[in-house]
């Protein structure tokens, strides 16, 4: 049996472990409160932004997303949301196997926000062609450099973590430009803003292109936003589950203590009760 | 600009950024700036889209209450049968 001071100093360490999965836990919880509450803002915002985006009727050749299918380098872009760092539980390492399934290097490039993700592919042998780091914020962050990195491509597919409740997380995928094209043809005719009944300040052309770029940038931002929430509901899930085990470790670790302190305790009773027969036997033969 | 309408004489108007409501509600003039210049918009304006420029944002309650007063970066309003939706800092 190992000695009790030994085990008493990994109990202190195992004690250590398990506080600090506590305060984890305790962010993490925060972090999915505070969240969550701006990914709801931020999806109301989203939504009536597009109903009315959806409405411009304007030449569907014209726009953006089409001169993109048309006009793109024929390649397709995975941009994969991550987490900028670790202690997110297994929810990137799902994100990049959902990827993996449909990837086909000779025909895709990918792009991937977030280190932790960007880790896991060096770990696979993967490469990605641009990386961006994920500011750990809770607001929206500049995507320009990422909408200017992709929009090179005829196809755009991103790949996002979701938030469903506390205890799961899934993975989605959103086409940026098919998504786009689909919900601008959503609206009925009924609902159409056109240029004969609406006064367009600056030019139709020139608000409906903006407004394309504004929705891209948009849907990009609330999937790293809705990726952020998922993450933080993971980091909770994990840090609650380590806190559980390091509890266990430690309700072992008391008990072996104890063992052992008992052991030590009784092996220096016996130690005391043989030196006092000893004794007593000495003594016995003088008399 | 201004049409007929057959309603009360107000907007019902939605002022947003992604994550803060500025003001939802009955409204009886909203105030912005475009590149044109500043604006007003009472009821009965005729359907507008426009793309706003940095400034301030006036929305006039028909409560008698103070004006909410709010800056923007840029932004999108919209007023559609005195439907007004003002999406700010996109």
């Amino acid at each position: 049996m190992r000695r009790a001071n030994l085990i008493e100093k990994e109990g202190v360490q195992i004690g250590t472990v398990e506080d600090l999965t506590g305060v984890f836990e305790s962010i993490a919880s925060t972090q999915v409160a505070k969240v969550k509450h701006k990914v709801e803002l931020s999806k109301q915002f989203f939504q009536l932004l597009w109903s009315r985006y959806s409405a411009i009727r304007i030449d569907p050749t014209t726009r953006i997303t089409s001169r993109q299918e048309r006009e793109g380098n024929g390649r397709q872009a995975f941009v994969i949301i991550s987490a900028e760092a670790g202690l997110s539980g297994d929810i990137d390492q799902r994100l990049i196997e959902t990827m993996l399934q449909n990837y086909d290097s000779a025909s895709t490039d990918i792009v991937v926000l977030g280190s932790h993700g960007a880790t896991q592919l060096t770990q696979r042998g993967i490469k990605f062609s641009r990386f961006f780091q994920v500011p750990e914020s809770d607001e929206y962050i500049d995507v320009s450099p990422v909408i200017e990195a992709v929009m090179p491509y005829s196809k755009i597919i991103v790949y996002y973590e979701e938030y469903v409740s506390l205890g799961v997380q899934e993975i989605q995928t959103i086409n940026l430009i098919t998504s786009l094209k689909d919900m601008s043809s959503t609206a009925s005719d009924e609902d159409a803003i056109t240029v004969e009944e609406t006064i367009f300040e600056p030019s139709l052309e020139e608000i409906a292109e903006g407004m394309e770029m504004t929705m891209m940038t948009l849907a990009l931002n609330q999937t790293i936003l809705e990726s952020s929430l998922a993450q933080a509901a993971s980091r909770f899930n994990a840090m609650a589950v380590a806190k559980k085990r390091a509890g266990e470790l430690l309700a072992d670790y008391k008990l072996e203590f104890h063992r052992a302190k008992r052991a030590e305790s009784d092996r220096a009773l016996r130690e005391v009760m043989t030196s006092l027969k000893k004794k007593r036997q000495r003594a016995g033969g003088r008399s | 600009m201004a049409k007929p309408t057959t309603g009360p004489l107000q907007l019902n108007v939605i002022a947003r950024s992604p994550f803060t409501v500025y003001y939802e509600g009955p409204a009886e003039v909203l105030s912005a700036s475009n590149k044109v210049g500043q604006f007003d918009i009472l009821p009965g304006h005729a359907d507008f889209f426009s793309v706003l420029a940095p400034g301030e944002v006036i929305v006039t309650k028909t409560d008698g209450d103070d004006p909410t007063t709010f800056s923007i970066t840029n932004g999108i309003l919209t007023v559609r049968d005195d439907e007004v939706y003002l999406f700010a800092d996109v």
